[in-house]
């Protein structure tokens, strides 16, 4: 571990600290909707390790307690990872010249909060050492501190009653993730036209719906920005 | 604790490893192929309307469906409302779960 890379942890690490709090109680809700939809400790457990994505596992959730098809969880998990391509094409010159194995290493770690605070200065600096520093520190610790408190969310949903509606904290959980995104108004058009689409084509089998809803609120965003760039005369 | 068809033992698993998949590829991709690969820049512009979109498909049938019907009127939808407004206007990451689950209880009254 050469110095430029302990100074990058250390200053990645100091800028990712005040935001990781806000994982705790997302990392909580996680673990206790995986064992309200039914799921053993162990497969809780299994389920965090090898996903960690808190998005995806929220929203893979109610489908797989729904019993819905293979193929339409993985859809699904896919359209709410999408991000991901963006920022690690965002990142990818950043990890120029790293060896492959840490390069693998770092796309399991790549969460959105890492990327928020690190993307512009990763990319600024010249030192690939600090850079992978400045990169590994805070995603190391957001993987520690997540694996911890969705533990304690799923060992401590056994201790919660049943009948308190907790499921909807998983709802509400995906709500405080879409508030700061619709904050944009093409954003905002996205979601009401996914959100609203979504509910009409509810009576379509296997949930079909669903991605019949988010390709027209996909779709709605990208013609709201156009509309809104371009503009009619106002 | 749940009802309902869950999927079970390796079916489960294997529902695991493909949404591990879907999570683990769009992260790795350009970190580990490195700059050979680029995304056309309208696809990356329509695909930032992914997670809104995917995100209000995942909430609004919870908020505004009740058994498959459509019930706009019940206290998910104000309990959902709230907690969006909420984590809208303060950054404390609590506070939206601890609304919106006051409104919903408070709702069963």
């Amino acid at each position: 571990m050469t110095e430029s890379f302990r100074m990058g942890a250390r200053e990645g690490f100091r800028a990712f600290l005040p935001l990781s709090v806000g994982l705790i109680p997302w990392a909580l809700v996680t673990g206790v909707a995986m064992r309200s939809t039914g799921l053993s400790v162990v497969e809780a457990v299994g389920m965090n390790l090898i996903v960690f994505a808190g998005t995806a596992q929220l929203g893979t959730l109610p489908l797989i307690g729904a019993g819905a098809p293979l193929w339409l969880i993985a859809v699904t998990a896919l359209v709410l990872n999408l991000r991901f391509l963006i920022f690690s094409a965002a990142l990818a010159p950043a990890f120029e010249r790293v060896p492959l194995l840490q390069r693998m290493l770092s796309g399991y770690l790549l969460v959105d909060g890492v990327f928020a605070i690190g993307a512009e200065r990763m990319l600024a600096s010249e030192d690939r050492d600090w850079r992978m520093g400045f990169f590994l520190a805070p995603s190391a610790y957001a993987w520690v501190l997540w694996q911890v408190f969705v533990l304690c969310g799923v060992l401590g949903a056994g201790a919660l009653p049943q009948d308190w509606s907790l499921e909807f904290m998983a709802t509400i959980a995906l709500i405080t993730l879409l508030a700061p995104i619709a904050r944009a108004r093409p954003m905002m058009v996205a979601a009401l036209v996914g959100g609203v689409a979504t509910v009409l084509l509810a009576d379509m089998p296997l949930k079909l719906g669903m991605i019949g809803g988010i390709m027209l609120g996909i779709a709605a965003g990208f013609a709201a920005e156009r509309w809104q760039s371009r503009g009619p005369a106002r | 604790m749940s009802e309902g068809p869950l999927l079970s033992g390796g079916w489960l698993w294997l529902a695991f490893v493909l949404i591990a998949v879907a999570t683990h590829l769009p992260r790795g991709s350009f970190i580990v192929a490195g700059r050979r690969a680029r995304l056309p820049e309208s696809l990356q512009r329509a695909l930032r309307y992914a997670p809104a979109a995917a995100l209000a498909a995942l909430v609004f049938p919870d908020m505004l469906l009740l058994d498959g019907r459509l019930d706009p009127f019940n206290p998910k939808l104000v309990a959902g409302l709230a907690a969006f407004g909420v984590a809208l206007r303060w950054r404390n990451p609590w506070l939206p779960f601890i609304v919106g689950m006051g409104v919903v209880w408070l709702g069963r009254l």
